[in-house]
């Protein structure tokens, strides 16, 4: 039986500053090697100065995924040498000395699948290589410091997977979730990695790293599934070892093995003493927690009376949701729903168009007004939005200066008819044989009127002039 | 002298903490000699004991506020063209 | 100008305005040059020192307010960063490594108005009893340089005892102040664990280390602890000792305190007979004063040295780590090396006893034998903390002599490496537990110095700077002959 586990790094990008120094948490925007201190350069002498908020956001997550959480928290040294790691040793956590971790024992649901998390832990990202240089003989192994220090939370599951698409599921649920709980930005680069394990038949466990993103994942462990297979297949025994993902030739390679095999001398970080969370925090922070996705969607269901799917892709993206309450009276709510999920996610597809977009919950309840009164079609709607994203001008100016009026005047509208009525005169001809006909008529008008005509009017008074009911 | 670690598996350790050691002897035998005094350990009679820690609470911790470093760290430092820290080549 | 006056009386000095800074700072200078070629207690003299001292005078003449060192001219050991100054820890693989920011305490005492005359030899980054493994070459003892000085902060030492400054700062991790400072006859105070920020104290064992004043007289010490002690926010290990002022009441004696003599460090096998002597003739001082004094054992201490090496080996296998000369160092380019030769290459530049430390501290926490070794010293450690909290519930102060024996002559105790732990025996077991500890001069035999340790219950110095006191008020010792 296939059983994979899955070990998520994700950055705590909501953070201003790093794990255990005032540097900044988010490093992405700084020239290299601008973004560091003492502490996260372990310069002689420097201590680490652990971050409260990091430990809070840390909890949440580990609340939110129905963990079990500890009396105290402790640090522990990973020793090892890289030169992305400034002290030779990353701080991390681990369970020796009883549960010292963030978190241990929680589960999360993806599909009707009861994923079991085995534990959370808080630990600091190294530093970032870039290789310079064409051939092997002057390739240069460069250093920026930047993101060292930077907060992690490590998310490590049971292996209770059993096939790629539940792992690609529960990446994606896990995402939102995070999102959510605004401790961080999945969609930032490099904000969340992961890991696979992968086993059939449960003996030999293969590690997979070096996956660069979560379509890798899925196929990484799909590859790894069938390279399993096909030993077992051919009675060849199956070595437990790590694998790196090979994003160019898409398999994965035994990673050659360190000859030092992983002695990492864990020990107490001595210079962070074991942090007390009493229960008045925990509860403290779970009254704070923001509401999770599947409250809000059951909420969104039968309060606003809007449909499983809509609610469902509605309540997962925390930047629409939120606008979404914002935006909504509880009567027009199911339009304001509708309007997000159809044209504005469309719209604001990519985190660079949402911060660039100047579209606030005004404008949308407006516009669902507006509608709602005929002021403007729902076509004419999409118009609109385009130009309040981009200069964020109120409804009524918009619809001003790009004439997006309703027409609604039954003798304009009367006018045009008779114009298209000239100029189609094969459907006219059409129409009176087949009268689903009338449609493209309104069509035409509509075309003509750039969306701006009424329908409902428009089809009544076609028909009338067609002499069709 | 039967009860000494073995040399090899101090090589070893020396290896793991990038430790050259060419001149073998004199620093594994007497490393040797250590650990043998450190057999002492073993008559403590300590098995049941829970270790002692030093304990803060949350509150206590750093507030999360990003303060950049005041000064160039870089200059402090070894750097190639003036802004990458240059690593010596990775197998 | 006596430059052997305490650190007090040079205040006074300064206000009574019998000299000032840059004369004292002046003659200081030309007393290191003269004495420190021999003596080697200074691996770097501050170059800046005149010109501090004539801004202090400016100071003090205009009327402004001056801090209380009045420009006194204190020594630092050199793993302490100071910034825009080179930090050695008397390695060479810290060589060129110019510190990029000043320590806490050292801030402190610079907002004091204190004079820093020069960074101090040491033991290679703290890991000796003798200055013996500095990489820059030993220290002298200044009552015979044929002797060593003790360690590792055996430079500040020599410095405070040859009068070449008036108090220094080193570092304590296993008698690293109180063993110099016996061996040199000077005062020298491990703070409790806690008490003193550690940000700038180049990490050797970071569970377990403390900075601490190393001074001619007791008061001076509790002088030099008034101001560095504190909560600092750069270091999340420091501790709250509510707002104390360590020199006051110093002189109000131990009369009716229960003193307990620690019977595994006073007994005859483990201290040399001149030792022994002085020890019991300690304790009649101690009843003289009208203290009760009485023997108390503590079982953990036979296993403290064993203990002591095994964390503290681990803890500086990974404090070292990083000395891998890739960020900072010494210059050697890196094209043409593989990673794992070069950082091997950078080390290799680490003396012989580093050396043996780092693969001890790979040994001895590492998957296969952290359980024989490392878990278990850390229970040790635990035990003999309740056996302390247990003992304190009864005395007031543990005493034993500092170093079971006399400094040695340089050489005699480098290639025996259980004898050369032992030296330590009688001081681990405040790091390992934390609590203060104080190092008297007491006498002076065949002409050289033998202290008098005293231990209090954690964050209780101001007790305990009274029991120093008190001991150091019935001794009227020779001049050290330099």
């Amino acid at each position: 039986m296939t059983k994979i586990g899955i070990e998520i790094h994700c950055q705590l990008t909501k953070l201003e500053s790093k794990l255990f120094c005032p540097c900044k948490a988010d490093y992405r925007e700084f020239e290299p090697n601008t973004n560091i201190c003492p502490i996260c350069m372990g310069i002689p002498g420097s201590l680490p100065l652990l971050n409260k908020s990091a430990v809070e956001k840390a909890t949440l997550i580990a609340m939110a995924l129905d963990c079990r959480t500890p009396d105290k928290i402790a640090f522990f040294r990973k020793n090892y040498f890289y030169p992305d790691l400034p002290k030779n040793f990353q701080i991390t956590q681990l369970n020796v000395y009883g549960n010292t971790s963030i978190g241990w024992e929680g589960k999360i649901s993806v599909g009707d699948k009861e994923i079991r998390i085995r534990r959370i832990q808080l630990e600091e990202d190294p530093g970032r290589l870039i290789y310079e240089g064409a051939t092997e003989k002057t390739k240069l192994t460069l250093v920026d410091y930047n993101r060292a220090g930077t907060p992690l939370v490590e998310i490590v599951t049971e292996p209770d997977f059993e096939t790629p698409h539940q792992v690609r599921e529960f990446l994606n649920i896990l995402s939102d979730l995070l999102e959510n709980l605004n401790v961080s930005d999945p969609g930032l680069e490099g904000a969340m990695r992961a890991d696979a394990n992968v086993s059939i038949e449960g003996d030999s466990k293969v590690e997979i790293k070096n996956i660069g993103s979560f379509h890798d994942l899925e196929k990484a462990v799909h590859f790894e599934i069938t390279r399993q297979q096909s030993l077992a297949e051919r009675k060849i025994e199956i070595i437990q070892e790590t694998r790196h993902w090979d994003d160019g030739r898409k398999i994965t390679v035994s990673a050659r093995t360190k000859e030092e095999e992983a002695e990492y001398r864990y020990h107490l970080e001595a210079d962070i003493p074991w942090v007390r969370i009493n229960d008045d925090t925990k509860n403290q922070l779970k009254v704070h927690m923001p509401e999770s996705i599947s409250s809000k969607k059951e909420r969104y269901i039968s309060k606003y009376d809007i449909t499983p799917q809509v609610a469902d892709i509605l309540a997962s993206d925390r930047y629409f949701s939120e606008l979404f309450e914002k935006a909504n009276n509880e009567t027009n709510a199911k339009d304001i729903a509708n309007i997000i999920t159809t044209d504005i996610m469309g719209l604001l597809d990519t985190r660079e168009k949402r911060e660039k977009s100047k579209l606030d919950a005004k404008h949308l309840s407006d516009l669902v007004e507006y509608i709602r009164s005929n002021k403007i079609t729902r076509s004419s709607a999409k118009l609109a939005l385009d130009e309040i994203i981009k200069s964020g001008n109120p409804l009524s100016q918009i619809i001003e200066d790009l004439d997006l009026g309703h027409v609604s005047d039954e003798g304009t509208l009367s006018d045009i008819i008779t114009q298209i009525l000239n100029e189609e005169a094969k459907a006219v001809e059409d129409a009176k044989q087949n009268p689903e006909i009338v449609n493209f008529l309104v069509g035409k008008v509509m075309q003509k009127t750039r969306g701006k005509a009424d329908p409902e009017l428009t089809l009544a008074l076609l028909k009338k002039n067609l002499g069709i009911d | 002298m039967d009860n000494l670690v073995n040399e090899e598996e101090i090589s070893e350790v020396a290896k793991l903490m990038k430790i050259d050691l060419e001149d073998h002897s004199a620093h594994i035998k007497r490393v040797q000699k250590m650990l043998e005094y450190f057999d002492i350990l073993d008559s403590a009679n300590v098995e049941s004991e829970e270790i002692i820690v030093q304990e803060t609470d949350l509150d206590k911790l750093r507030n999360d506020k990003h303060i950049p470093y005041d000064k160039n760290l870089l200059k402090f430092l070894k750097t190639y063209q003036g802004k990458y820290v240059k690593a010596p080549k990775l197998n | 100008m006596d430059l052997g006056i305490s650190a007090l009386n040079y205040v006074n000095g300064i206000k009574n305005n019998e000299f000032t800074v840059e004369e004292f700072i002046s003659e200081s200078l030309d007393h290191i040059k003269q004495v420190d070629e021999k003596l080697h207690a200074f691996l770097r003299i501050n170059d800046s020192a005149i010109k501090n001292a004539k801004e202090i005078d400016a100071k003090i003449k205009s009327n402004q307010n001056v801090g209380r060192c009045y420009g006194m001219p204190i020594s630092v050991k050199d793993n302490i960063c100071i910034e825009g100054s080179k930090t050695t820890c008397a390695s060479k693989v810290l060589e060129n490594f110019i510190a990029p920011y000043t320590s806490t305490v050292v801030s402190k005492l610079h907002s004091e108005d204190v004079i820093i005359i020069g960074k101090t030899n040491m033991d290679e980054f703290a890991m000796g009893i003798s200055t013996e493994f500095s990489a820059y070459g030993p220290s002298k003892n200044p009552w015979n340089t044929d002797y060593v000085p003790g360690g590792s902060s055996g430079g500040s030492g020599v410095s405070v005892s040859a009068n070449e400054c008036v108090a220094s700062l080193g570092s304590d991790t296993g008698g690293s102040i109180r063993n110099p400072a016996s061996f040199c006859s000077v005062v020298g105070l491990k703070p409790t664990y806690g008490l003193v920020s550690r940000y700038g104290l180049v990490s050797y064992a970071n569970s377990i280390e403390q900075i601490g004043p190393m001074t001619k007289t007791v008061e001076d010490s509790a002088f030099l602890l008034n101001m560095i002690y504190g909560i600092d926010p750069n270091d999340n290990t420091t501790i709250d000792s509510k707002n104390q002022d360590y020199l006051s009441n110093i002189d109000a004696g131990i009369n009716g305190k229960k003193i307990g003599i620690v019977t595994e460090m006073t007994n005859s096998d483990g201290l040399s007979a001149d030792v022994l002597d002085a020890n019991n003739d300690a304790i009649k001082t101690f009843e003289k004063l009208g203290a009760n004094c009485e023997q108390v054992s503590l079982q953990m201490v036979p296993y403290t040295v064993a203990a002591y090496y095994t964390i503290t080996s681990t803890e500086a296998g990974s404090n070292l780590a990083r000395y891998d000369n890739v960020r900072y160092g010494y210059e050697l380019d890196s094209s043409g090396f593989e990673f794992n030769s070069y950082i091997s290459q950078a080390r290799s530049k680490l003396g012989p006893e580093v050396i043996r430390r780092m693969i001890l501290g790979g040994f001895v926490p590492s998957a296969g034998h952290a359980g024989k070794y490392f878990l278990k010293a850390l229970k040790v450690k635990s035990k003999l903390i309740n056996e302390i909290n247990h003992v304190f519930e009864k005395f007031d102060f543990l005493i034993s002599p500092t170093v079971p024996i006399q400094p040695f002559k340089f050489g005699e105790k480098i290639n025996d490496p259980v004898s050369f732990m032992m030296i330590d025996f009688n001081t681990v077991t405040a790091n390992l537990t934390g609590i203060p500890a104080i190092s008297v001069p007491y006498k002076i035999t065949n002409g050289l110095p033998i202290g008098i340790q005293i231990m209090s219950n954690r964050l209780e110095e101001h007790s305990l700077l009274q029991a120093a006191y008190a001991l150091e008020k019935t001794v009227d010792l020779p001049e050290v002959p330099v």
